[in-house]
């Protein structure tokens, strides 16, 4: 359809019995739609084309930033209204900064429709940005850092590991931002970013729920179509070199008990090799009848906690392990049965087996989440964002069906080498260790 | 308790039973979570290994809730398995083997955790509150126990909890997803058949007081930047006639973002990440808190606001716009709460467990709406208290205890812990 200020792109299946809408309005901004009568309520998200991995060193963490500040003042809402207008109307709202996105999610009752639309349409293009709010949020941010970073030991150890292995790329920036550069925020840095990266063309609207498309697509035309598109820049992109050698850092905290984090440079989200790599590591991680759980944890009693994840990121990320000694001097020992079981993966196929036993988890993990408005949408937004698909989870349902032992072990030779890692040690400040656990 | 939702391949089941931290022995902290834990660790002549690869094969997944009153043994599976995940799960219900080697393995486990825990601040905070505010009541147990309560468990104490605990008429089974009625009836027929028969448990915990007067324990953490920072004093009992006012106006107080206390805190001062109060269920009285996390420089400003936004509200409530605001906050966005037929489902199962009235969750909406000012500001002048109050703080006591006791006025105690004290 065209000639009412947007087009209809396709339509595709989502699951067995729901379909996905695409459309673009004229100035670029894209909508997917899934309608869902099943509950009195919709899931209406923004996501935007930008993360910490737009930034520059001394610019960090401003696309987290400029997203509290999304919660301000626009031309015509004072400061408050917003929060105010959308509980008035028993809406929820959030919104989170990663690595590639920002997005806002917003679930509310399916009377709120025309608010939301207004609202957000308001916000896209209309912040005030008054200096004075500027000045309370970044103490705001800055008492985020403080608690997920600054006394929270693994958020240290996670910022520590992501810098150390990417040394290029922009995902060694912390999507949070460092103190320094929180504190040094100029208003005019937030406009510009602003208007750089908030645009109708780098946009994603995803609505899911109890909404007809007449009033939506009428809405949206309404509120988005007077919105320009906005001259977008070339990401300034530059890929992470291969490492060459095993980078090792230490960090000192008081924590009981001394922990270990091993990044591996890991396939992008949408390499052939990253399915794959997330069975394995779900036969080395994941639940209890997991290789190291049941190694390290279980039998040896090494370990306290064994978890793995494999980066789901736009660019190639990191399969992190993580693992919590149960005492300093179980430490090495720790570190030596890791290796080992890493090194079996590598040298021998996984049973088939445990392969079907990874295909079962990670089948069910994919499933869960999705009985929600706000978790269709959220794997919406994300797959068109990562993947420019917005169905990118059945197909990946699909790549976890087909995986070979032989797929398993390719990966576990090609990405599992020492050279190709970072390891963080973190180890109890003097007199913290083991202060119980010996006695 | 059964809801089918076929939307997803997916199958939501869970079995409750009357048995926390309240119904063990004082010295025995820990033993229902470990009896919970235990059952996945060899029952029914299979083995702890054979157990998980069995869940895994099945595309399920399988926990364990504890908490003061009650202990749910949940899992999901893909709707292909669940006879034979239930099949699998009636065995460990009914005949957990609690041997020793296991029973051994799982504390050392258990005491580990408990060390590593000291690693969240904000667990040590809310601890550290809940210890003093209800010291000597079973509410101030820790749900996983202490080091020493669970260096003590012995395998016939985790027998005799089982058999106690673990019986059809202290059982709710609650089921939910893509199933039909006499599916779900078989699997319910399942979980529950080789149960024995036995009684249904009561809550055996009378109802806390709290002193007069304003008390400030400090968990005292080295190179604390932020401290954690938790008031807490009695709030609501569901049974209460103005339990529904209580819960409007503390939303208007600090249950949202356009609340008192979060503008104050957050919206004007930029002090804390997070501001927030609420009010705790159970069957008998529970606290009423407020959470802040301010950094080491403002936490004693911080303070002080808090409790002078507690004083005006214990005083003179909330304004009519305020409470107008929560009304319409609370009735609308009451759609995200029954939105799903899992949470359909788990609201029937939370109404029968804390006791509430039949219609309690039917009439909610109707009561919400209808709570006047002159009820609300009653019910916040008649069971919360500014001055039978426990503040608990994590942070570097050097630096921060004297200035967070400068802030509280007519303070007639003051604790310093280390926090790894417990």
């Amino acid at each position: 359809m065209a000639d009412h200020g947007y087009r209809h792109l396709g339509s595709h299946a989502f699951g067995p019995d729901l379909r996905v809408e695409r459309y673009r309005l004229d100035n670029g901004l894209r909508l997917l739609y899934l309608q869902d009568e099943r509950a009195p309520v919709f899931c209406y998200e923004t996501w935007f084309d930008v993360g910490s991995r737009h930034e520059q060193p001394g610019r960090t963490g401003i696309a987290h930033f400029f997203e509290h500040l999304m919660f301000q003042e626009t031309e015509s809402l004072p400061y408050g209204e917003l929060d105010r207008r959308y509980e008035e109307a028993g809406a929820e709202i959030n919104a989170a900064t990663y690595l590639d996105w920002t997005y806002y999610v917003i679930n509310a009752p399916r009377e709120a429709l025309p608010l939301v639309i207004a609202t957000e349409s308001e916000r896209m293009h209309r912040l005030t940005l008054a200096p004075e709010h500027i000045e309370s949020e970044r103490e705001v941010v800055l008492n985020e850092r403080r608690q997920v970073v600054d006394d929270d030991v693994e958020g240290a150890a996670s910022e520590l590991l992501f810098r150390t292995a990417f040394q290029t790329h922009g995902y060694g920036h912390p999507t949070i931002g460092s103190a320094a550069d929180i504190e040094a925020f100029a208003r005019e840095d937030c406009l510009a970013f602003y208007r750089t990266h908030y645009a109708p063309n780098n946009a994603v609207v995803v609505v899911v729920g109890d909404v007809g498309p007449a009033e939506l697509l009428g809405g949206l035309v309404q509120a988005y179509g007077p919105i320009a598109a906005a001259e977008l820049p070339v990401e300034d992109v530059r890929p992470e070199p291969p490492q060459q050698a095993e980078r090792r850092v230490e960090l000192h905290k008081p924590t009981p008990h001394p922990k270990l984090g091993i990044g591996y440079h890991a396939p992008a989200f949408g390499d052939v090799d990253h399915a794959p790599l997330v069975l394995l590591n779900e036969i080395l991680t994941g639940g209890r009848a997991s290789r190291l759980y049941r190694r390290l944890v279980t039998e040896s009693e090494l370990a306290s906690l064994v978890r793995g994840v494999v980066g789901s990121f736009r660019d190639p990320s990191l399969f992190e392990l993580w693992l919590t000694a149960r005492t300093s001097a179980a430490l090495p020992t720790l570190a030596g049965e890791v290796d080992l079981l890493l090194e079996a993966v590598v040298q021998e196929p996984v049973s088939a087996r445990e392969l079907e036993r990874a295909k079962a988890r990670a089948e069910l993990g994919s499933l869960q989440g999705l009985e929600t408005v706000g978790g269709k949408a959220e794997q919406l937004g994300f797959g068109e964002i990562v993947l420019g698909d917005p169905c990118a989870l059945w197909s990946r349902l699909e790549a976890f069906r087909r995986a070979t032992r032989a797929d398993l072990l390719r990966v576990a030779r090609r990405y599992l080498g020492r050279d190709n890692r970072s390891v963080v040690t973190i180890w109890p400040q003097a007199g913290e260790a083991d202060s119980e656990a010996a006695q | 308790m059964f809801e089918s939702s076929r939307e997803l391949p997916l199958v939501s089941v869970s079995v409750s039973f009357a048995g926390g931290a309240v119904h063990e022995a004082p010295e025995q902290g820990g033993l229902a979570r470990i009896v919970a834990r235990m059952l996945r660790r060899g029952a029914d002549g299979l083995r702890s290994d054979a157990i998980e690869i069995a869940v895994d094969e099945l595309g399920g997944e399988l926990g364990v809730d504890v908490g003061l009153g009650v202990t749910s043994i949940y899992f999901e599976c893909l709707s292909r398995s669940v006879e034979a995940l239930s099949d699998l799960v009636a065995r460990l219900l009914a005949r957990p083997t609690f041997a020793p080697d296991e029973l051994g393995r799982l504390l050392r486990q258990t005491e580990s955790e408990i060390v590593a825990a000291r690693d969240d601040d904000g667990f040590l905070a809310s601890r550290a509150l809940r210890r003093h505010m209800f010291a000597g009541h079973p509410h101030g147990r820790r749900v996983g126990g202490s080091l020493a309560s669970v260096r003590a468990l012995a395998p016939d104490d985790a027998r005799r909890f089982h058999a106690r605990h673990y019986t059809r008429a202290n059982a709710i089974v609650a089921i939910s997803g893509d199933l039909d009625g006499p599916g779900a009836e078989r699997v319910a027929a399942t979980l529950l058949g080789a149960l024995p028969e036995g009684e249904p448990i009561a809550y055996p915990v009378p109802e806390p007081t709290l002193p007069e007067g304003r008390r400030l324990v400090c968990v005292d953490k080295p190179e604390r930047t932020q401290t954690q920072m938790v008031l807490g004093t009695l709030g609501s009992h569901p049974e209460d006639d103005d339990h529904i006012a209580l819960i409007a106006a503390n939303t208007a107080f600090g249950g949202s973002m356009s609340s008192r206390l979060f503008q104050e805190v957050r919206g004007k001062r930029g002090w804390s990440y997070g501001a927030s109060s609420s009010l705790g269920f159970a069957r008998v009285r529970e606290a009423f808190t407020m959470w802040t996390a301010p950094a080491v420089e403002d936490a004693a400003d911080c303070l002080a606001l808090e409790l002078g936004l507690l004083r005006d509200f214990c005083r003179e409530g909330v304004a009519q716009a305020e409470l107008d605001h929560a009304q319409s906050y609370l009735r609308r966005s009451y759609a995200f709460e029954i939105d799903t037929a899992r949470k359909r489902v788990g609201q029937a199962v939370g109404r029968a467990l804390l006791g509430l009235p039949e219609d309690y969750h039917a009439r909610y909406l109707e009561r919400i709406a209808s709570v006047t000012r002159e009820q609300a500001n009653a019910a916040v002048r008649r069971r919360l208290s500014d001055d039978r109050l426990w503040v608990s703080v994590v942070a570097t006591a050097d630096e921060s205890a004297a200035a967070l006791a400068g802030a509280i006025p007519d303070l007639v105690e003051t604790v310093v812990v280390p926090f790894d004290a417990e």
